[in-house]
């Protein structure tokens, strides 16, 4: 039995990595389908945005980069879709240095192929990236011509007819920031109480948890916490949309409600090994005990 | 002439005030703190005048706080130049030394030389950095399509198994609060994904059983997130606000001056 929980203590974390490699390929390649049941955080969110009007402004900025791509894209993919459908003018614009701006410009060019009815400039627009988050967003509060003087092509704002009535944050009927980082506490501790813009954050798995302190304070709208929260969201939106859940569920693209099966295999996998390595921590210590007490 | 007050002060303040404080360096040596003290002064002290006092000179649309914002923008803009001039600095050096792990270097010359050229040529060109106006992307995109977004996902990727691994070695109930902490993870871990209904998945009669704990587990682990997770984090966040608002001051008050390169409190 020592030999045993010995040698399962000093396991070879090669096997580990094996089994979390096939716990993550196979749930994609093949996905199992499990359900996803909504939280209040996320649906707060989704009502918010269902409610505003066509022609309100939503800002969505791109926070994060190609390293939580996967958590965060099917979010920002998923409320653009539904600011599309409700005709909702969106701003895009990215304060996040390492890759932002790509991950935006390739997240518009999917979703805009999806409504060729929708025309750039008229019904979204791409500021692109300024560096200094906290001081873009302050800036923006009152000028948002000061901050982007041009969007990503290089167009004046004053050009861009979508722009035209737009002055300052305080005209935003949300801000969206998917983020990873420090940028999303920045949008409710520079943008919204200083501005009064609301906001809806959509951090990772590991930033939610912060998060939960500006929800209870009243401070955000509503949260997508990681990739369970963009798989709530892409239940929510196919439940109002048919349209909408007919593209999810046809798709051969990664969403983020496929990615839950993945995760959820990762996570028994994990659990499974914590239990596991617990009961042989705990055995050997029994037994270490025991020789004492001899 | 339109005379703007809040325009004068900034040039003042920030353009002569420091001129003045460089030469004055230059003759008395032990001045040469001073400039930097009283420019770090004005600047903490205008935002925060403005928000108590609401007068166009401060506040205004052309007042001193916005140009302050603007400016901020600026030195932001700035500082990223310094960085790269840091890199290139040490990059350089550990090259031309032969340094240990100077062909790392090498590769991060290559790789900011082309990008950063790709990019200002897009810069200067009009072309932008994202797509061209046929919708096809510039050399830059392509670079940050086929080289940068797949080596940083990658490189992310890899803590899946270091965390597993992790998990497996570290997680352990070796007294009372780590067995608190242990539970509490375990249940939010089990409680964030339909992990009931995947292990009910081969026992259709235990899928509606799995179902209703899973919203049980859901639930709780909702409340543990909200309420103790969420205290928590309140208490955090407070704690560093007032950590942050007490280190202003002391650099608005010129009692902290590490950021002069002179020492902490000198």
């Amino acid at each position: 039995m020592a030999g045993f929980v010995d040698k399962l203590l000093n396991l070879d974390r090669r096997w580990l990595f094996l089994l979390v490699f096939i716990g993550v390929a196979v749930p994609i390649i093949l996905p199992i389908g499990l359900p996803v049941t909504t939280t209040g955080s996320t649906r707060s969110a989704f009502e918010y945005i269902e409610a505003l009007k066509p022609g309100d402004y939503v800002i969505i900025s791109f926070d994060y980069g190609p390293s939580s791509a996967p958590e965060n894209d099917p979010m920002a993919e998923g409320i653009m879709r539904q600011c599309f459908l409700k005709r909702i003018r969106v701003v895009i614009l990215a304060l996040y240095q390492l890759g932002g701006l790509q991950l935006a410009s390739n997240s518009i060019a999917k979703v805009s192929a999806e409504f060729p009815n929708l025309k750039y400039g008229e019904d979204y627009v791409n500021l692109g990236y300024k560096d200094g988050a906290a001081a873009v967003m302050k800036r923006m509060g009152d000028d948002i011509v000061g901050a982007f003087p041009a969007d990503v092509r290089g167009t004046p704002l004053a050009q861009i007819p979508m722009m035209k009535g737009l002055r300052s944050l305080r005209q935003v009927s949300v801000v969206v920031t998917v983020a990873t980082g420090l940028i999303g506490e920045y949008w409710i501790t520079q943008a919204h109480q200083q501005s009064g813009v609301p906001v809806i954050v959509g951090p990772t798995a590991v930033g939610a948890p912060k998060y939960y302190a500006y929800l209870n304070a009243g401070q955000l709208v509503g949260m997508l916490g990681g990739m369970k929260g963009a798989a709530e969201y892409e239940k929510l939106l196919a439940a109002r949309y048919p349209e909408l859940g007919r593209f999810y569920r046809s798709t051969r693209a990664f969403t983020a409600t496929k990615g839950m099966d993945a995760q959820t295999v990762i996570h028994f996998i994990i659990i499974l090994f914590i239990l596991i390595g617990n009961v042989a921590f705990m055995s050997r210590r029994a037994a270490q005990k025991k020789a004492a007490a001899r | 002439m339109n005379f703007e007050f809040g325009r004068v002060a900034l040039v003042v303040l920030f353009a002569l005030l420091p001129i003045v404080g460089i030469a004055l360096g230059f003759f008395v040596p032990a001045l040469r703190a001073r400039g930097p003290l009283f420019v770090a002064f004005f600047a903490g002290i205008i935002p925060i005048l403005s928000l108590y006092i609401p007068r166009q000179f401060l506040s205004g649309e052309t007042g001193m706080r916005p140009r302050l914002d603007q400016w901020l923008i600026i030195v932001y803009g700035f500082a990223l130049l310094l960085g790269i001039v840091n890199v290139i600095q040490n990059g350089t050096r550990k090259i031309a030394r032969r340094e240990k792990g100077w062909p790392y270097s090498a590769v991060l010359m290559t790789g900011l030389f082309i990008t950063g050229g790709l990019g200002i040529w897009g810069a200067v060109s009009g072309q932008g950095i994202t797509t061209l106006p046929d919708g096809s992307g510039t050399p830059f995109k392509w670079i940050a399509d086929h080289f940068f977004l797949p080596l940083q996902a990658t490189i992310f990727a890899l803590l899946a198994f270091f965390m597993a691994s992790a998990a497996f070695r570290a997680f352990r109930a070796r007294n009372t609060e780590a067995t608190i902490l242990l539970a509490a993870g375990i249940l939010v871990m089990a409680g964030r994904v339909p992990l009931l209904e995947f292990l009910a998945a081969p026992f259709p009669p235990l899928q509606p059983a799995a179902a209703g704990a899973s919203q049980g587990l859901g639930k709780l682990t909702e409340w543990i997130m909200q309420t103790p997770n969420g205290a928590a984090q309140s208490g955090i966040i407070i704690g560093a606000a007032l950590g942050a608002a007490s280190m202003a001051i002391r650099v608005i008050l010129g009692i902290e001056r590490g950021y002069l390169g002179l020492g902490g409190g000198e």
